[in-house]
């Protein structure tokens, strides 16, 4: 069994193993015969009774969080590979271009304004596709000899404007109010996700990862210089505009429904590469699967350790950051 | 009298009688606080300081930290209303220049919250630096009359003072009387929700659910110490508070549609309350004087049976003598029957 | 196979070069020499289309370049680039099949089809033992060769090479200029920049001389690289030497004689 084949297939074990886990842990007791007759009876469809309550936990609160965490996990591990092979750095996440920043504005204007859940994520997502399309627009249309350092340049600076903006609206919120809710939001957290958040979610990242994955293999071309991939039968920029296109979509949509949470675009490509190398055909479905995991582990365990719950982005760091130590020195190719 | 002590005299009475007379005050953090017998412009930091301030001495309030908003500026008389915004001064982020203080000629910068080690050197600070006194009250429920009294002392209107500290004595008693009778097995559960997806909450002994410990509630949340926490909506379910208190309108209203929520026992039993915020926010914030209206709010709807059904007559006399002008008949209607407020 | 007629160029706001006008046929190996930045690469880039041409035209197999789309170029022309290390560690093996991509429709994943002409290049370039290791963890001659292998797998029958032994060492020089010279035997046309006027010299069935923005001379090596014109080109005395079976190599007129 090659390398590649037994990364993808322990992968999946531990995927399905976590999600069953998940599906049986939380504050909420529900025991396995309950759970296993709760999705037997829905399956097959006899009856089951179930205690009170047990079956909006199981299929209103901790299905979908379950699943909102499979998705935004394999969203942000995805276009974090993507990106990586596309600015020839392995030192680079989604937030680049400002996705997440953006989103960040979004939601902390929504929350400054007291709006409602649903509209605040609204806010968050399209401020996510606006300062991805502002930093595009103004990246192409500089005009500079490397297209990536203009786009990453005008990233950086949008991105710190964004910051500023975000920063003037924690200034001017209500201190006792509004305050601690962007803090949350900030922090992030998959706490209060409902079915239609991911409803909306799964469609728009699957709108992002559809694309990118049929492109998978074009993409290993970003990996040269502009020249040699036009040379060999490539439109780059168009190719370019399609990644960034489908990244943008796919972390505006996470970010929307589960706050900031970082280190998942950051780690697990490369995690994902010491274990199957760079090629995209390989690499962007194993590191979609390891983000799901990864952050599915997390998440469970952010709520269930305590009453309270932990801020994701928290978890990610600590637990990420030792495992990938790890992986790095018991591997011996490059990036 | 020979000349050596005329001068002596004369030097005395120069070093002796300053251009005003001087008063010593020590203030709720215990600090001795130096200022003029006559107080005439007062500088509050923070809105609970603001609202000891405009009860005691209204017209020597200079402003408000921050502009009322039109349907709360209809709760106080106009001059009151369009004074203007000077942003906080303590607290969680300033935004009042200190050089405001100077300019706008303070007498008195008062100050009412927590009195913990980093606002008394807060307090000495603004006060070394502008030369302006300084009071630091203590901005805790048991701790309201104290203050009153302090602060009427330094405002020179100690009688009046003393009259609101009275009146919030007596209803701290009543208070604690009524939930005296209420037995351990008739308290609810209740669970205290804030933010847009009513996922925030109070931990035990946390200034945002103040009113529920003194009201000896059961706090859900309160399996754990500490201030503001974030809980998921599966440990709300395991909890399955009796009754649930909020002060985000969105969340009230999404609550009754969401699926998720219909099993929880508060929403079955329609026990799910919005509290009043006109002017102030009776419950949690702002955590000033203006909690005493939400000790009756809140222990009604934990305990109908211990507490009056009628807060109308309540609410128009704190209003009177807090806010200098009694709500109207419309006013109350308005404040008391949005929806949310109280019982259907 | 390749035309050029009075062609200038250079970039927006800048004509470096102008008036070169050549034609290359199957199996020749013309050798492009000039001092640095004298537009070499430039010239190259836009011979291949990725920069426009200021001035005159450019033919692919009697069509003009400018009517060719990208992938048509790509299924002809096979761009061999100065070896370079890169970033990720691509196999040789993906490096290689990467050439396949002009052939591939915007979705497909590598036949065995692709895989298999990616073998067959390999082979072709004696590099079959590296195909499974990191290209960034060869040799630079290895690397050279695998990105000729990437241009034969394009099925390219013009290759364009910039300057393909820079940084190589003796042997690996010898030994890649050996390869352009089978595959020329084979009916490629190779464009092919240097520095050496020995590599014209001794590979190469003509010689184009680039200078001062213009081309100064096209022909066949021997006579057009003669010691006055290159020291119009690189300002330095030189004497062309014949060796008694015909070779010919350019020594520096301050070259030690023992």
């Amino acid at each position: 069994m090659s390398r590649g084949t037994a990364a993808y297939l322990g992968a999946l074990a531990a995927l399905a193993a976590l999600t069953a886990l998940a599906f049986a842990a939380g504050r909420f007791p529900v025991s396995i015969v309950d759970l296993l007759g709760a999705f037997g009876s829905k399956v097959f469809g006899f009856a089951y009774a179930l205690p009170e309550n047990a079956e909006t936990v199981i299929f209103r609160v901790r299905g979908p969080r379950v699943l909102a965490a499979l998705v935004v996990g394999a969203a942000l591990a995805a276009a974090g590979t993507a990106y990586q092979g596309m600015f020839r750095n392995p030192l680079v996440s989604p937030d680049l271009l400002g996705v997440s920043t953006g989103a960040a504005l979004g939601a902390v204007l929504g929350i400054f304004l007291s709006r409602d859940v649903w509209t605040i994520q609204v806010f968050a997502f399209a401020g996510g596709l606006a300062a991805v399309a502002l930093v595009y627009w103004i990246g192409s249309s500089v005009p500079r000899h490397d297209p990536l350092l203009s786009l990453v340049l005008t990233g950086i600076v949008i991105g710190t404007l964004l910051g500023s903006g975000i920063a003037l609206l924690k200034y001017l919120a209500d201190p006792y109010n509004q305050l601690p809710a962007i803090t949350y939001w900030l922090l992030g957290s998959l706490a209060a996700v409902n079915p239609a958040d991911l409803g909306a979610v799964s469609l728009l990242a699957l709108a992002g990862l559809l694309p990118m994955l049929l492109l998978r293999w074009r993409m290993n071309l970003l990996a040269l210089p502009d020249d040699e991939a036009r040379a060999l039968g490539v439109n780059t920029t168009r190719l370019r505009a399609a990644v960034i296109a489908a990244a943008t979509l796919m972390t505006a949509a996470a970010v929307a429904v589960s706050g900031i949470i970082g280190w998942i675009g950051l780690l697990v490509p490369h995690a994902a590469r010491l274990l199957v190398g760079p090629d995209f055909g390989r690499l962007l479905p194993l590191a979609m699967l390891l983000g799901a995991a990864f952050l599915l582990a997390v998440d469970t365990l952010c709520r269930t350790v305590a009453p309270i719950e932990v801020p994701p982005g928290v978890l990610t760091a600590m637990l990420g950051t030792p495992f990938f130590l790890w992986l790095f020195a018991a591997s011996r190719r490059g990036w | 009298m020979n000349g050596r002590a005329y001068i002596l005299l004369l030097a005395a009475s120069v070093t002796c009688a300053p251009a005003s007379a001087q008063q010593r005050i020590v203030d709720g953090a215990g600090r001795a606080v130096e200022l003029p017998t006559r107080v005439e412009r007062v500088y509050a930091a923070g809105p609970p300081a603001s609202m000891l301030v405009f009860a005691i001495a209204p017209d020597k309030l200079l402003g408000w930290t921050r502009a009322f908003r039109p349907n709360e500026a209809a709760f106080v008389a106009p001059k009151y209303g369009a004074l203007p915004e000077l942003g906080r001064l303590t607290g969680r982020g300033n935004t009042a220049n200190v050089e405001v203080l100077l300019q706008l000629k303070t007498d008195l910068v008062v100050d009412a919250g927590s009195t913990a080690e980093t606002y008394v050197s807060l307090a000495n600070r603004v006060q070394q630096q502008t030369g302006i006194p300084y009071l630091l009250l203590d901005g805790r429920l048991d701790a309201i009359p104290a203050s009153l009294r302090t602060l009427g002392r330094a405002l020179g209107e100690a009688t009046r003072g003393a009259m609101l500290a009275d009146y919030v004595e007596s209803a701290l008693k009543d208070v604690k009387a009524r939930v005296a009778q209420v037995k351990p097995e008739d308290r609810p559960r209740v669970y205290y929700g804030r933010g847009p997806a009513g996922l925030q909450t109070g931990l035990a002994g946390s200034i945002n659910v103040e009113l529920l410990d003194y009201l000896g509630a059961r706090n859900v949340a309160a399996e754990g110490r500490g201030g503001l926490a974030q809980v998921s909506l599966e440990q709300v379910l395991a909890w399955d508070p009796q009754v649930i208190l909020t002060t985000d309108p969105n969340f009230y209203a999404a609550v009754w549609k969401d699926a998720r929520w219909q099993g929880v026992a508060a929403i079955r039993s329609k026990r799910v309350h919005l509290a009043p915020h006109l002017p102030f926010g009776w419950f949690d914030f702002p955590p000033g004087v203006n909690r005493v209206l939400g000790l009756y709010w809140a222990g009604l709807l934990l305990y109908p049976q211990a507490f009056p059904a009628d807060l109308r007559a309540r609410v128009a006399e704190f209003h009177r003598l807090f806010y200098h002008q009694a709500p109207t008949e419309a006013q109350l209607d308005a404040l008391l029957g949005e929806p949310g407020v109280l019982p259907r | 196979m390749l035309k050029a007629r009075d062609l200038a160029y250079g970039f927006p706001g800048r004509t470096v070069g102008s008036g070169v006008d050549f034609e290359l046929a199957a199996g020749e190996v013309l050798c492009l020499l000039g001092p640095n930045g004298g537009g070499k690469t430039t010239l190259l880039r836009t011979l291949l289309g990725l920069l426009p041409s200021k001035g005159g035209s450019i033919f692919l197999q009697e069509k003009p370049l400018d009517e060719a789309s990208r992938q048509d170029i790509a299924r002809t022309v096979g761009y061999v680039p100065q070896a370079h290390a890169g970033v990720f560690a691509y196999s040789v093996e993906n490096m290689v099949l990467m050439g396949r991509t002009a052939h591939m429709s915007l979705f497909a994943a590598p036949s065995a089809r692709d895989r298999e002409a990616a073998a067959q290049a390999i082979d072709t370039l004696g590099i079959a033992p590296l195909a499974g290791r990191a290209f960034t963890e060869i040799s630079g001659g290895e690397r050279q060769l695998a990105l000729i292998a990437r241009a034969l797998a394009q099925e390219a029958r013009v290759l364009v090479m910039d300057e393909p032994t820079s940084s190589l060492d003796f042997g690996n020089q010898v030994r890649v200029l050996g390869h352009v010279r089978k595959l020329a035997a084979q009916g490629i046309a190779v464009l092919m920049s240097s520095h050496q006027p020995d590599h014209a010299l001794q590979y190469a069935d003509r010689a184009l001389l680039l200078g001062e923005g213009k081309a100064l001379a096209l022909g066949a090596p021997r006579e057009v690289i003669t010691p006055e014109s290159l020291r119009h080109l690189y300002g330095v005395n030189v004497r062309i030497v014949e060796t008694a079976d015909g070779a010919h190599t350019c020594l520096p007129d301050h070259a030690l004689r023992q």
